[in-house]
Formats: C-alpha cells, sequence, structure tokens
C-alpha cells in the first residue's frame, strides 16, 4: 500500500474561482432560476393570449376593439418579484449551504449578487426579443402588449431591456438586504425593517407633497428620457447591495 | 508536531448561557481526534466556531495558523460535514455532490461514485425527501471524498444503520491510511469509534473535562469488579468514575490504578479489566468524578 500525504495548498484559490463556485452553486439546480420562471411566464402569456382572443372574438373582430384596448398589462412585471423572491431565497436557505461547504461569505455574497445580476440581465434580454416578435406580429395579430405594454413599445429594444435590468437590480437587492436580515435577526428583524421601509416610504411621499414636488416630479419624468430617469434607482439599489452585506457579514447559518 | 487546529480560552455565550466555556486545546496534524460529549455538551457549536460559521464571544482560535472566520485559505482546505445541514430548495443528491466537485480542491470524484453505489445513494431525489439515513450518507460520501486537510464529522452517522456506520468507519480508516489527513469525529457513539480514535476530547456542558491520548485516557481507569463487599474495601478511599452492581456483584472503575495495585486487587479475588472509553466519558460527564467513596 502506498501512503500519499495529500497535497497541501496553503493559498486560498483565486477570488475568481470563488465568486465563480458561489455563481454556480445557484445553478447547480438549473430548475428554480433558469427553466420554471419561462415556463410560468409561457403559461401567464398563454393566459393572456387567450383572454385577448376571448375579448377579440366577442367584439366581432379586432377592428371594433379601441386602438389601446390590450395596450396595458402588468403580467411582465412578475418576474421582477420572482427577482425579489429569489433574492430572499438565496439568502435564507443557499446561504446555510455556502458556509457548510466552507464558502466565506463574502464570496458567497458576491457571487450571488453576481447569479441576480445576470438573472436580471437574462430575463431582461428575453423580455426585450419577445416585444420585438410582438411588434413585428402587430401584437399577436389583435395589438396585444405583453412584453412592452404602455409606452415601453415606443422604446428601443435596448431601452426596454434596460429599464427591465435596473427594476430587477432594486428588487433582487431589496430582495437580499430584507433575506440577509432574515437571516441575522429572523421575524423580528423581518418586521422591524419592513416596517422601517414603510416608514420610509410614507415620508418621502409626505415630503413630496408637503414640498409640493409631485408637479416638479412629473415634468422631470416627462422631459427626461425613461432610461436617465431609470438611472436615478442605481444608487438606491448600490445602497440595498451594501446594506444587504453589512448585515450577513455577522449572520450565522443557525437553523 | 503540526497544530491544525489551537483553540485558546475559547468562549460562545447565548445570553447567559456559555455554550463554549474557556476551552483550550490542539487538534494535531495526520491523526483521528474524536469530540465526544452528550447531547448539547457544546460539541456542535464548538465546530461551528472552529470553521468561522458562528462568532466567538472571546477567545482565540488558529484553523492552519489563521482565525478562521472570512479565511477562504483556511476554509477552503477544510471540509465540515454536519447532520444538521440543510440543503437549498429542490437539491438532489447529484447538485450536492456538484457544488463539492467545485469547492474542495482535492475532491476525488472515482471515490465518490465508489461511495455512492456502496452506501447506496440516491442522486436523483430530492434532498427534503431522503431517509435521515440516506440524507448522513450523502453527508459522509462529501467528507470522505473531499479529501479535505481538515475534515470535521459531526454526528455523521444520524439515521445510518449498523452496516452503513460500519462501511464508514472502514472507508475512512482505509482512506485515512492511504491519504493521512485530520479528521474531528464528534460522535457519542463512543464504543463504536473507540478503535479509531488517536486523540480524546471530552466536552461536558461547555467545558473540555479530558483532553487525552486514546491510549493514556484507556490506561488511566481500570473496572474492577468481583463480590459486593470486596469491591466496596477495595474502592475505599479511591477515585471512583462509575459504579455498577447486579445482585451480590458489583463493579466500580476506579482511576489511576499502578500494577501493584491491579495485581493485589487480581490477588483478593476480583476481575481487573481494562475500561472502555465510554464507560469512562459516562463515568466523567454524568457528575461523579472526583467523588470520593465515603463508607
Amino acid at each position: 500500500m502506498t501512503v500519499t500525504a495529500l497535497p497541501t495548498s496553503p493559498t486560498a484559490p483565486p477570488l475568481g474561482r470563488r465568486v465563480w463556485n458561489a455563481v454556480r452553486l445557484h445553478a447547480a439546480n438549473p430548475w428554480p432560476t433558469l427553466i420554471t420562471p419561462w415556463l410560468i411566464f409561457a403559461a401567464i402569456f398563454g393566459l393572456n393570449l387567450a383572454i385577448w382572443y376571448l375579448v377579440t372574438v366577442a367584439a366581432g373582430g379586432v377592428q371594433n376593439l379601441d386602438a389601446d384596448a390590450f395596450a396595458y398589462n402588468g403580467g411582465v412585471t412578475w418576474v421582477l418579484f420572482f427577482l425579489m423572491a429569489m433574492a430572499v431565497q438565496a439568502m435564507s436557505l443557499t446561504f446555510r449551504f455556502a458556509l457548510g461547504v466552507g464558502m466565506t461569505r463574502r464570496d458567497y455574497y458576491l457571487g450571488t449578487v453576481a447569479y441576480l445580476a445576470i438573472l436580471a440581465a437574462t430575463y431582461a434580454a428575453g423580455i426585450a426579443v419577445m416585444a420585438r416578435v410582438e411588434e413585428l406580429t402587430d401584437g399577436w395579430g389583435m395589438g396585444g402588449q405583453f412584453f412592452a405594454p404602455w409606452f415601453l413599445a415606443d422604446l428601443p429594444a435596448w431601452q426596454l431591456w434596460y429599464l427591465n435590468v435596473v427594476a430587477g437590480l432594486l428588487l433582487a437587492m431589496l430582495g437580499v438586504t430584507l433575506g440577509a436580515v432574515w437571516v441575522r435577526w429572523k421575524a423580528t428583524g423581518l418586521y422591524l425593517a419592513i416596517g422601517a421601509l414603510a416608514v420610509l416610504v410614507v415620508a418621502g411621499l409626505w415630503a413630496m407633497t408637503t414640498t409640493a414636488s409631485w408637479g416638479a416630479l412629473g415634468e422631470y419624468l416627462g422631459t427626461h428620457s425613461p432610461v436617465l430617469s431609470a438611472t436615478w434607482t442605481l444608487p438606491v439599489t448600490a445602497l440595498g447591495a451594501a446594506a444587504g452585506y453589512l448585515v450577513l457579514r455577522r449572520a450565522t447559518p443557525r437553523a | 508536531m503540526t497544530t491544525v487546529v489551537e483553540v485558546q480560552d475559547l468562549t460562545k455565550s447565548f445570553g447567559s448561557l456559555a455554550a463554549v466555556d474557556e476551552v483550550s486545546f490542539h487538534v494535531r496534524e495526520h491523526a483521528i481526534t474524536g469530540l465526544l460529549g452528550r447531547n448539547g455538551a457544546g460539541k456542535t457549536t464548538l465546530m461551528q466556531l472552529i470553521t468561522g460559521q458562528e462568532f466567538a464571544t472571546t477567545g482565540r482560535i488558529r484553523l492552519f495558523g489563521a482565525p478562521p472566520m472570512e479565511n477562504a485559505a483556511a476554509l477552503s482546505r477544510t471540509c465540515f460535514i454536519k447532520e444538521s445541514q440543510t440543503y437549498p430548495d429542490g437539491f438532489k443528491g447529484s447538485h450536492v455532490l456538484r457544488v463539492a466537485s467545485w469547492v474542495f480542491p482535492h475532491w476525488d470524484e472515482a471515490l465518490a461514485r465508489d461511495l455512492v453505489a456502496e452506501f447506496r445513494v440516491p442522486l436523483d431525489r430530492k434532498m427534503k425527501k431522503l431517509s435521515r439515513g440516506q440524507a448522513s450518507a450523502i453527508g459522509v460520501v462529501v467528507g470522505l471524498a473531499s479529501r479535505a486537510e481538515l475534515t470535521i464529522f459531526d454526528e455523521p452517522y444520524a439515521g445510518l444503520d449498523a452496516v452503513a456506520r460500519q462501511a464508514f468507519y472502514d472507508r475512512l480508516l482505509a482512506d485515512y491510511a492511504e491519504h493521512p489527513r485530520t479528521v474531528i469525529m464528534s460522535t457519542h457513539l463512543i464504543d463504536e469509534v473507540a478503535d479509531l480514535l488517536e486523540h480524546v476530547l471530552v466536552i461536558d456542558e461547555g467545558r473540555l473535562i479530558i483532553d487525552a491520548s486514546a491510549e493514556d485516557l484507556r490506561g488511566s481507569a481500570t473496572t474492577v469488579s468481583g463480590r459486593r463487599a470486596e469491591v466496596a474495601a477495595f474502592a475505599r478511599g479511591r477515585e471512583v468514575l462509575d459504579t455498577g452492581s447486579l445482585g451480590g456483584f458489583a463493579s466500580v472503575t476506579v482511576a489511576g490504578l499502578s500494577a501493584a495495585e491491579k495485581a493485589a486487587a487480581a490477588q483478593a479475588g476480583l476481575d481487573v479489566g481494562p475500561v472502555s472509553l465510554q464507560q469512562l466519558v459516562i463515568g466523567r460527564t454524568r457528575g461523579t468524578a472526583r467523588q470520593e467513596v465515603a463508607s
């Protein structure tokens, strides 16, 4: 029998490898993030198509419908809230497993945020492609706007993509922060955090109203491109990402 | 002697409870160390502290010579298998092994496949649907195939049947003989692992009460049995770790008998035998330690 001492590796694998391990940890089981969302998406879209068709038939044809009859639809926002749920679950379930296989909190967090960003970019790309198909088929032959409802249909594809990415990132980082709060302080912490968030939102609305700034906001949104307006959420997103890390940095994988 | 884990005056408090209380010890490289103690003694907390999962209240921990907290270099050389491990939603055994193959630099895929077959681990079923024994078996496969320089098993056999447990001990020893590595095994099935252990740490109510080589420990106490009156006479004035009686017969486990004393006991018609590790730990952890027999 040969006795072979195990090779020793006093240095850590490079940072890139460690973060990549955290990224692919989330994709090790591709179903919940890479397959199921598209299936649900297809189901929601299919139902919308069916309802539009029903309405069209009842109205006696497309020519009898208002031009914007099917222009408002929130089905696509589902994927954004799904990203948020993913983020919460990443913190509550995957974190414990990641620490269990010897990942550091920092590497895990970086990989998780990167994975959520990749997901947001992928979903947004899918939506942009489908929106183009929607445009080319005249709204699936019925003037329907599922992937690019409302004014979004008038935007170039890259702007539609950008808006969905930015919105997805904002919700994902909110989810990451709330998930990290849950891991560290459990239900009590989560209630307090959501309460604090609600107070912040109401305070913001209050400030807008007392300073009579709604008009100014409306004017800003009306005169600036949606891309520029959406970009203003990025600092909030970055703040959320930083807050999530600060909370998770001292969290333990206790059951 | 190279030290893999070094713990000094380590305390971890949860509120007023000290789960780990002023503990100091070393874990030597290339040895199998047993971390023994009752449920709730603080074993899991101690191992979570060593692997940077829990934050120490006070004290010092060195894992491969450095603080373990957020230390990718030290943690990537360590594999910690715990019974209470939870898995991401929808994870199957195959996903667990895939992730393990990414994160453990010395992962041996052939060994993993071999072990999966031996332990009959279902890889295509969700972890949540597995029985306790099947989930434990996955942990055992990961721990062995990781070939991590330091492998820590925390109650790795929960739910495993006797055959699978024996297979685990055999595979661990065989692999350890070919590829010496450092192993810490926490367990309360002490008799089963007694022969594997080279060093023994016993923790009770958060305190480290035994830190000795397995050999010294076995020699540190002797079980003397015979007729009740004669046993009582022999035990008088000695440090009794454990007593038992059945009808007119009794046995005592006494600490620190010299060869001459053992011979004297045998002369007096008493049976003199080595103590089992389990008896020793039971004696030391149920509050009878250092209790003199008064009558």
